[in-house]
Order: C-alpha cells, then structure tokens, then sequence
C-alpha cells in the first residue's frame, strides 16, 4: 500500500519535470511563436476545433444516453447485441477510415468531419451508460417495484443517478478521445487546430506543429479535468462514499 | 385480508411453481409460508402485489381482486419487504425510508414525524441516521430499514421474503424479537416467507407448509408440531418436533394445566424460574443445572409451585401427545 503510494508519487513527479522541462525548452526556443504571431488565425482555428467537438460530440450524448436506456428496458433487449455491434463497428474502424468514409457521402468541410467524429463517439457513452445500467442491483429494483414505483420513476430515481458515476465516465472519455481525433479533421478540410499541426509536419517547422499540439492537449487535460468536477457534482453523495469506501478496503 | 382463490402459477417452459392453492390470511394475521427451497414460496407471495402475474385463480387483498386494481397503486398500499433488503444507494437513510409516503405526496414535517416515529420502533436514533447512506450501515440496521420503509406509508398488508434470512443467528434472533414486538403493536396482516421451521414457529400465527406448489398443511404452529397431517409434514418440522413445541408453552401454561396451588414452604437453596419462561428453557435449565426441581415464581417473586422433570413429562403426555390419534 505504502510503496504503491510512494511509486505513484514519485511518477509523478518525474512526469511534472518532463512538462516542465518540455515548456521550458519550448518558450526558450520560441515554439508558441504562431500563437503570438497570428492571435486571430489562433483563436479562429481554436474555435472550429472547439465547435467541431462541441457538436459531434454533443449529438452523440444526446444519442447514445437514450439509446442506452432504451435498449436496457427489457423490451428492447433484444436489439442490444445489433446496436452495441453497429456501435463497436464505428470504433474499430480506424479514426482516418471514418473520416474518408464520411468525406465519400458528405464531400470536404467541417460537416463531413462532424459527423465522422460523432460516429467515433457514440461507443464510449453507450457502452458505459449500458454497464452503468445494468450495474444497478436487481433487488433494489424490484423493491422499488414492489413499492409501487413506476418504471419512470425507477429510472429516474433510482437507476440514473446510480449509473450516473458510469455514464460520465464514457461521456469523459468519449469527448477527450474526440478533442484529439478533431485534429484529423483537417485532412478532410474540417478545420481546427490540426491546421497547424499538419502544416508544421509538412513544413518541417516545430513552431507550428507545438503551435497546434499544445492547445489541444492542453484543452483535453482541461476538459478532462472539468468533467472529473462535474462529477463530482452529479453523482449522488452516497454513491461516491460508497464508492470511495470500496476502494479504500481493497 | 388476502384471500387466495384455486391460485396457479404456470412459468414459462411449462413449470408449475403453484398448484391450485386455496387460503386465507386474515385480518391482523401473520402468516408464515414455509417449505424447501424452490417449492414456490416466493412465486405465491410475488402474484400477491402482481410483480408475478396470476396464471388462474385470483386473489383478492383487503377484498379487492388484484386483476381490478391498478398494480402500482396496489403495490403501494402493500409493504414489500425483501432478503437483500434493496435499498437505494444514492439516497440518504431518510429519503430509502420515505420514498413511498413521497409519492403519496406527504409533506415534509409528516415525513420526517414519521420517519422518527419508525426509527424509534426499531430502536435507531433518527438524527443520527437520517442523513448517512446505507453502506454505512450493518446487515441488521439495513433490515431494519428494509423493514420499516415498508411499513412507510402503514400499509394494511405486508408481504416479506425471507426478510432477516442472510443475516446471522444471534442478529436474526433479536431482529426476530423486535418484530414480533412492532406486530403486537401494529398488527399488520403479514404474509412472511421462510424456510426455516425455528423461524416459522417463533414468529407465525400461522404457517402454510408448502411443497412443489400445494399446502400440505396450513395450521397454527402448535398443531403442524402436535399432529402433522402428513409424511412430509412430519419430516419437515424434524425428529425433534416435540421438543420445538416446548418452546409455545410457557412455564404458566403448566402451572395452569395442574392447577398448581402457590405454597409458602421453603425451599433452601435451589433455582428459581419466572413464569414467562419456556418450557424448552425450563427443559434445558433441569438438565443443565442437575437440579431436581426449581421453583416456579411470578412477577411478584410468590412462589406457584415447583417444577420438576416429572412434571414436564406429565404436561407433554397431556398437551402434546395426547391429542394426537
Ligand atoms: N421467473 C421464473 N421463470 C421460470 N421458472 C421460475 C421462475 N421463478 C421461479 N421459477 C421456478 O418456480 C419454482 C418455484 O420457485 P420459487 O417461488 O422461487 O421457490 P422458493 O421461493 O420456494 O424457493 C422453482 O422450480 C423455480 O425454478
Ligand atoms: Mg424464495
């Protein structure tokens, strides 16, 4: 226990040096000399990049969360194995395949790369808001069957904020995977900060590339971190001790 | 009242879990439905609020058939008490109590006067549990709530299955004690699932023995013990039956069986032994104790006479063995 913690705290460390020495070295050489050079082609671009996660990855939450609920209704469980197929399909097909297929129907721009990017999404959220579903207890369902709640209200009151921990966890991963895959979408003229990223591989010119890389690592540490806050606040306080509690006695 | 009218459960795959089952629990009653695991015992107490539906037959619950009720409103009014208690994780020991009183609509104070009023009747301080959340709670407290967040909205009827059967023996004894206290008190008409005859002569009024879906005995506890009507009843409730029925006499009963005339003599130095105690204890306190008689005295301390081994064996010729056939 004890040298596990000692372990974890002196990687890090040793990470937090890295960083440090890497911004060090990148100001002392002018690396971020794009963003001080062109502070509105950077603010333009950042926010294509931002837009383009923004709504890819905000249809497919509005996507995947219902779909997850719908197909754990006993009802609908048969449909299971072809959505979460259909869904597992739009993951393994690599990122770059997605996005040609995308630009075969819908042509170059920002559209195409929309909705390659919320194909890529979906399988995260609706695998995590299956598991999370399906994680409830089946007796204190049916307790609260028993009791005379109704479906919707087991749903609401019960089975969601329990699965709530999981849900946000897939909608987490799903947007910081995707905060990175946007930079692709410049290939086929999605935009985004995968502009510079590209031109400085093309260039050979570090400045453009750390230009273009840096923020949108930066902004997938930062959303990351947003969301471990908001679920913080979403999850109930009793599924967190409980959780925290688990933990702890391993 | 629950009233089961030629009741049959046919599970998909042609299983027969309940065999045209006819009986009545009345009012204020509790029933236990007692029989090996897998004979239907939670099949026939789940057709009760509809969470099983009713192949044939009918049952009617407080006079209403549940076939004209809306199920959720049904459930509502009957309390539901299961072995895993199934409480919910995300909310506050309170709010697992008042759920159902939530949605009849309560307000706050009533809630929270009757959520202090429950925890007092299992002897948990309200303001020290209210807030906490139930995996911070024992086995036994998370019963207890199970238990009285049934009892949340004073339904007439309660169904129970197994309720305190994962807990240990010296916890389920003493839940066991306390409930049987709440149902003096609230006399519930109780339908309660158990497989454990100790259990079932403890806490029953009565107990319907089941096997493979039919009653083969549905009587109070001191007959099914007295005189099985069947093999299988007999098997059931084990070699040591009469020994089990001692534990539904008290010392009293005996007293009163012999008309036992209170003395004033003196008896140096033996044991004494109250009134209220069973006999089984009494047994036990003889043969343990290698006393040949112990005196037997009321809440008064007199003295009503004393008991000896003789005297039990006496009173079991009479009370138990002489009624059987
Ligand atoms: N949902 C179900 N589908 C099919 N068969 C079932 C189902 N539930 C119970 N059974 C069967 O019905 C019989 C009675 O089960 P149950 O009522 O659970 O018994 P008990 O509670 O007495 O152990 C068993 O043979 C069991 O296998
Ligand atoms: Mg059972």
């Amino acid at each position: 226990m004890n040298a596990k913690k000692t372990l974890a705290t002196t990687t890090k460390i040793i990470l937090w040096l890295l960083v440090i020495v890497f911004f060090w070295w990148a100001l002392s050489n002018h690396m971020f000399s794009k963003i001080v050079e062109q502070p509105a082609q950077f603010i333009s671009l950042l926010e294509t990049h931002l837009k383009l996660v923004s709504i890819s990855a905000g249809i497919a939450i509005l996507t995947s969360i219902p779909l997850g609920i719908l197909i754990t209704r006993p009802k609908f469980r048969k449909f299971e194995w072809l959505i979460v197929n259909t869904a597992n399909l739009g993951q393994t097909i690599p990122s770059l395949a997605i996005l040609a297929l995308a630009m075969g129907f819908l042509g170059i721009g920002i559209k195409a790369a929309i909705v390659a990017l919320y194909i890529y999404s979906l399988l995260p959220i609706l695998q995590n808001t299956i598991a999370g579903l399906d994680s409830v207890n089946p007796a204190t369902k049916d307790a609260a069957k028993g009791m005379g709640l109704t479906s919707t209200q087991i749903l609401f009151r019960v089975e969601l904020p329990s699965a709530a921990y999981s849900i946000l966890a897939g909608v987490r991963t799903a947007v910081v995977l995707n905060i990175g895959t946007a930079a692709l979408a410049y290939l086929i003229g999605g935009g985004g900060l995968g502009v510079w990223i590209f031109t400085g591989i093309q260039l050979f010119d570090n400045s453009f590339l750390i230009s273009g890389a840096v923020p949108v690592t930066l902004l997938a540490v930062i959303v990351d971190l947003l969301f471990r806050g908001l679920q913080l606040l979403l999850v109930p306080k009793g599924l967190r001790l409980a959780r925290k509690a688990a933990i702890d006695s391993v | 009242m629950i009233e089961f009218q030629n009741v049959s459960k046919v599970y998909q795959g042609d299983v027969k879990a309940i065999d045209d089952i006819n009986m009545t629990v009345n009012d204020g009653e509790f029933v236990i439905l007692l029989g090996p695991s897998g004979c239907g015992k939670t099949t026939l107490l789940r057709m009760v609020n509809v969470l099983e539906s009713i192949t044939e037959g009918d049952i009617r619950v407080q006079g209403k058939s549940s076939k004209e009720l809306n199920p959720i409103e049904l459930r509502r009014n009957i309390g539901y008490v299961i072995q895993s208690n199934g409480l919910f994780p995300n909310m506050t020991i309170e709010d697992n109590t008042m759920i159902v009183p939530d949605l009849l609509g309560w307000d706050r104070k009533k809630k929270r006067n009757r959520f202090n009023y429950l925890m007092d009747l299992v002897g948990l301080n309200p303001d020290d549990y209210r807030k906490r959340f139930p995996h911070e709670l024992s086995g036994g407290q998370q019963q207890r709530i199970g238990v009285i967040r049934a009892m949340a909205s004073d339904p007439p009827v309660m169904l129970m299955d197994e309720p305190f059967g994962a807990l240990d023996p010296i916890i389920r004894h003493r839940i066991q004690d306390e409930f049987l206290a709440i149902q003096q008190e609230v006399k519930k008409t109780i339908l309660f699932v158990s497989h454990d005859i100790d259990e079932a002569i403890r806490m029953g009024d009565r107990i319907a023995l089941i096997r493979e879906g039919k009653i083969m005995q549905y009587d109070t506890p001191t007959e099914i013990l007295t005189h099985p009507k069947n093999e299988f009843v007999s098997e059931f409730v084990g070699q040591d039956r009469v020994l089990k029925s001692m534990s539904l006499y008290s010392v009293q009963d005996l007293v009163d069986a012999f008309n036992l005339e209170s003395s004033k003599q003196e008896v140096a130095d033996t044991k004494m032994i109250h009134s209220d105690t069973s006999l089984r204890v009494a047994i036990s306190m003889l043969l343990n104790q290698e006393a040949d008689q112990i005196v037997i005295v009321d809440q008064q301390d007199n003295q009503l006479g004393s008991l000896t081994l003789n005297l039990i064996e006496k009173f079991l010729h009479r009370e138990v063995k002489g009624k059987e056939r």
